[in-house]
């Protein structure tokens, strides 16, 4: 049970200190919803494994020294120098937000295609709807000191991927990232959420990402969380998929002391198709909590969902995959899967897929599975010659290989494979029991 | 001519079930062996616990590899040693790279020579070259090990690893079990090709047929664990006419 509650006086403090800009009204909207709520309890069956006691306090201290501590620029080299690493190995057009907030200098010197328009949501010429459905996400508006709205004008295709890396910085405790990105009428954008910490530290970020997409039209979207040992990370994300299009979401989730997820797919157009395809690794005490919910609000449509998650010493996985098909939406086909492997005798997971059906002519399906190596294929490599190490690592790859191989973004695939091996080798080598 | 493989009253079994009771048998290099014998006399149960499979025990006889005592070898030393196991029922691993395994194996065999590490290049041109022995399509190594592969490319993918690593001592396990006649062929050539003075075979079968093709030195029939009747090739062709019956009533009688 959370011990913790927010403070309530120092919130509406900092809610009060922030700018008259067109935001003010949401903020506000959302500052009720949210003192009204409060952050979100283990007694809540959505958070029952997953204790928010840590991100409360880190609030509160955030909250006590509101806009008092200078934190922006602190490490803006390493910053840079981070940018350089990525951007030498993704090709992708970069924006560079730090805290939740975007560097504004380094956006304005962006050379981009015609028919995309990235700006500030405080300077946006088209304010757009500012989700505030959850504590969390109105614990985020609330506090927002700007967001990043990126769109992108009907039939147009952006060849480029838009990278956005978020770089955030524990020197500040907690931070409020918004970014919402709308994709016109049979436009195509890819996008590329990288997100890091500037150094390890205990810090809690916030962050949103909203997705709009209008009939016809394609995002793929890459999140790859890579953030320090000690972090604590909450990120929602809402698609909104209309007629005839088409979303893919890959999420990696590498890093963070605790990590929790929810994705939102809400399919409302006729011959829609969502992919969701998800990879958490955990090593220590990690703590991994993704929530997945496919609305099928009308059909046909199609939705898939593939989650694996590769856990050992100590680390807690859990997953949560909600789909639910609207009455009258015929023609759903939807389909789920999580598999798991456990490397060590305590590392834990709980999964539980949910189906609400109130459509008749619909296909559902789903599965879940935990495991360790199989055996024979690790006698069979070593009767090739691996050693058991070997032969381990290999069959994590494999096992890790088909959520890499279901990733869109071709420029980013490559990375991603390097951060994994590096990764599974530390997984690998764990033996926190 | 020197003395590849010795197991002396071999008894050894999985879980509380003894398969092997006293097996005895001698394989020298440039020889080709044939095990026969009915399924469930345990011709299985020897290709496993020579490979070093951990759910085979073996409570007592002995079994030494070119002098060494083999059972006290982990399964990757025994590979890197010289022997290869081709398996009767090739795992499929999607996910591992069919070229990166033939590459790491072959690695693993040469740094336990001494020997550095094969260039990509040179790899590549090796694999292709085995690969058109054998009639297998080069895109078979850039799938995943056996993933989806029919039985008969199974097969000829553990003839394709043999090829590549070279061993020493090769023992197939029912490697010709339904294959159709082109992929029998097909085997059968891999396996002649490696045929060499400095090397031994042993080939477990249930049938006949692949002894057609590939002729052995000698033939042995297993029965209830332990060798019941040696000889020539003749004594396949008899077993063959006659039944493992026959060799039973003989055993008994």
């Amino acid at each position: 049970m959370n011990t913790v509650v927010l403070n309530q006086a120092l919130f509406e403090a900092a809610v009060a200190t922030l700018p008259a800009d067109q935001l003010a009204p949401v903020r506000n909207r959302a500052a009720v919803l949210f003192s009204n709520e409060g952050f979100p309890s283990t007694r809540d069956e959505d958070w029952k494994y997953t204790n928010m006691s840590a991100a409360t306090t880190a609030s509160n201290d955030w909250l006590s020294e509101y806009r008092t501590s200078a934190t922006i620029d602190v490490n803006a080299q390493q910053n840079q120098a981070t940018l350089q690493e990525i951007s030498a190995q993704i090709d992708a057009t970069w924006l560079i937000v730090r805290n939740g907030v975007v560097d504004s200098l380094q956006l304005q010197s962006l050379e981009l295609q015609h028919g995309l328009t990235i700006s500030t949501l405080a300077d946006s010429l088209n304010l757009p709807d500012i989700a505030i459905d959850t504590a969390l996400s109105a614990f985020n508006a609330a506090l927002l000191e700007d967001g990043i709205h990126i769109r992108v004008d009907a039939d147009l295709r952006i060849e480029r991927p838009l990278g956005i890396l978020l770089i955030d910085d524990p020197s500040l405790r907690t931070s409020q990232t918004r970014i919402v990105i709308d994709v016109g009428k049979n436009a195509s954008l890819r996008v590329i959420e990288v997100a890091r910490s500037a150094v390890d530290g205990n810090q809690f970020t916030n962050a949103v990402t909203q997705i709009d997409l209008a009939a016809g039209a394609q995002v793929d979207h890459l999140r790859l969380q890579d953030r320090g040992k000690e972090h604590i990370g909450t990120h929602r994300l809402i698609a909104e998929v209309q007629a005839e299009a088409t979303f893919s979401h890959n999420a990696f989730d590498f890093g963070g002391a605790l990590t929790r997820n929810d994705v939102i797919a809400r399919i409302v157009g006729s011959g829609a198709s969502v992919n969701l395809h998800g990879l958490y690794l955990g090593s220590g005490k990690q703590h991994i909590d993704n929530h997945t919910r496919v609305e099928h609000r009308v059909g046909p449509a199609v939705s898939k969902e593939i989650y694996r998650g590769i856990l050992t010493g100590q680390a807690r996985g859990v997953f949560n995959g909600q789909a639910i098909v609207f009455e009258g939406a015929d023609g759903t086909d939807a389909n789920q899967a999580n598999h798991n492997l456990l490397l060590s005798d305590k590392a834990e997971i709980d999964t539980k897929p949910e189906l609400e059906i109130y459509a008749d002519d619909v296909k559902c399906s789903h599965g879940a599975t935990v495991g360790q190596l199989d055996e024979k294929s690790l006698f069979y490599l070593r009767t090739r010659g691996l050693d058991v190490a070997e032969a381990n690592h290999l069959l994590t790859r494999a096992f890790a290989a088909e959520i890499l191989s279901s990733l869109v973004v071709e420029e980013a695939h490559e990375y991603v494979q390097k951060l994994l091996d590096a990764r599974l080798a530390e997984l690998l080598g764990d033996d926190s029991t | 001519m020197s003395n590849m493989l010795e197991i002396n009253n071999l008894h050894a079994g999985i879980g509380e079930t003894q398969i092997l009771n006293g097996l005895d048998l001698t394989v020298n290099s440039g020889e080709i062996h044939a095990i026969m014998g009915p399924n469930g006399s345990g011709k299985s149960t020897l290709a496993q616990v020579i490979a070093g499979h951990a759910d085979y025990r073996v409570s007592a006889g002995t079994v030494s590899y070119k002098g060494e005592d083999l059972l006290e070898y982990e399964p990757e030393e025994r590979a890197r040693r010289g022997i290869f196991l081709g398996f009767q029922y090739p795992v499929e691993i999607p996910g591992v790279n069919n070229a990166y395994l033939l590459k790491a194996a072959l690695n693993a065999k040469r740094r336990h020579n001494g020997l550095a590490e094969i260039d990509a290049f040179e790899f590549l041109q090796l694999a292709r070259k085995k690969m058109s022995d054998l009639g297998m399509d080069p895109v078979f190594l850039n799938r995943g090990v056996n993933e989806g592969f029919s039985g008969g490319e199974k097969k000829r993918n553990e003839i394709l690893q043999m090829a590549m690593l070279e061993p020493e001592l090769a023992i197939l396990d029912e490697t010709d079990s339904g294959l159709d006649i082109d992929a029998l062929k097909a085997v059968a050539a891999g396996v002649n090709a490696l045929r060499d003075p400095a090397r031994a075979i042993v080939l477990v079968t249930h049938y006949q047929r692949l002894l057609d093709y590939v002729e052995p030195d000698f033939v042995h029939v297993l029965s209830d664990g332990k060798i019941a009747r040696s000889g020539d090739k003749s004594l396949a062709l008899e077993l063959e006419e006659k039944g493992y019956e026959w060799i039973r009533e003989a055993a008994a009688g």
